[in-house]
């Protein structure tokens, strides 16, 4: 065989492989971010599991995939090694990501809408119920009608009132 | 209360955003800091159920009280059945003493009041996000179903109930309004009255 017909076959394999991981357009809410990725259904038991790639996970939720874990800054969760393969698969030399297994992992909830294909990720336990351990007040930023962004933290030193009401 | 080191954060929670909490803001005239919650961040963050609701937070950011009743006035006395001003005359008294307020909560109070989340009503939250993600991205009609889930899953929250009530004709949509469901309560009180300590003579 001649040299370039080696060449196209195997560009022509390479090809066939990439569309061989089927993927759908799917929109993914994390912290609240909206991020729209590119799905994956490789769990045939799971059929709602969302599979991403390492470079969407990044994107969406700022995680990545590290020797000790799924990391993002100081936070870090070890995947249990022996169901490596439920969290992460390699196909068309590409590395997917099972957000679902992972957010079943954190005992974070999910809501899914599966005719919009969109997939909300909800409060992580350890942000959720820290402050029911010790009382610190959970931070967050808000705009105000300037759209000018305020942080509780910004408040520190200072006794603080929150009070929330509404329009409804 | 100035000038005691002492801040009030006033949050809407409001899916319409700006829009809907402005005309409030304005009417206000008010000088604390004002800020706009559209996706409901600080319900979800601190469990709140109900509102008006406040929190009370010490110079080291740590929560003196935790979610509570917080009318500013008595003029709606006579719906709400919650006498406000020993609440009010409470938070002057933490402002002035501190920690030595008798109304700054100890551990075992706050331990008894401030329970962790289950899971029913985390997944209620996810839901009540999905909900206000889809509406916000123009898909009304698709948020229902996640606002109906929300309130199955968490039947104690007013919040995920008005919010979602608010955006369309509720009793189209969900088979009934704000005004049915407080005629259901029976004279109860909407919204659960403040547990103060008592006052000393």
């Amino acid at each position: 065989m001649k040299s370039w017909m080696y060449a196209m076959l195997v560009g022509l394999l390479f090809a066939l492989s990439i569309q061989a991981t089927e993927t759908n357009k799917a929109v993914v809410v994390y912290d609240d971010k909206a991020t729209e990725v590119g799905a994956a259904k490789l769990s045939p038991a799971k059929p709602n599991d969302l599979w991403i790639t390492l470079a969407d996970l990044k994107t969406a939720t700022g995680f990545a995939n590290k020797p000790q874990g799924v990391c993002r800054d100081e936070l870090c969760f070890p995947l249990p090694k022996k169901r490596r393969a439920e969290f992460l698969q390699t196909q068309s030399k590409m590395t997917w990501f099972n957000l679902t297994e992972f957010a079943r992992l954190l005992k974070q909830p999910v809501a899914q809408d599966a005719e919009h294909a969109t997939w909300y990720f909800g409060l992580r336990p350890e942000v959720q119920n820290s402050y029911t351990n010790n009382f610190k007040a959970p931070n967050f930023t808000l705009p105000d009608k300037n759209g000018k962004l305020h942080s509780l933290s910004d408040f520190r030193g200072k006794k603080v009132l929150i009070v929330t009401w509404a329009s409804w | 209360m100035k000038n005691q080191n002492f801040e009030i954060i006033s949050i809407a929670e409001d899916t319409g955003g700006v829009k809907a909490a402005a005309p409030w803001i304005e009417a206000g005239k008010v000088e604390y800091t004002v800020l706009v919650d559209k996706q409901h961040v600080v319900t979800r963050l601190y469990n709140m159920v109900n509102v008006p609701t406040a929190v009370w937070i010490n110079e080291q950011g740590r929560i003196v009280r935790p979610n509570e009743v917080a009318y500013s006035n008595n003029k709606g006395m006579s719906v709400t059945k919650v006498d406000t001003e020993p609440w009010i005359n409470g938070l002057r008294d933490w402002v002035k003493n501190g920690e030595k307020s008798a109304f700054a909560m100890s551990e075992a109070e706050l331990r008894e009041r401030v329970k962790p989340q289950n899971p029913d009503w985390a997944l209620a939250s996810a839901e009540f996000g999905l909900a206000e993600y889809l509406y916000q991205a123009g898909q009304g009609e698709a948020a229902i179903p996640h606002y109906k889930e929300a309130q199955r899953l968490n039947p104690e929250s007013w919040n995920f109930k008005r919010q979602a009530w608010a955006l369309s004709s509720s009793k189209d949509k969900y088979g009934t309004t704000f005004t049915d469901e407080v005629k259901k309560l029976n004279g109860k009180p909407y919204y659960e009255p403040h547990r103060l300590p008592p006052v000393k003579k």
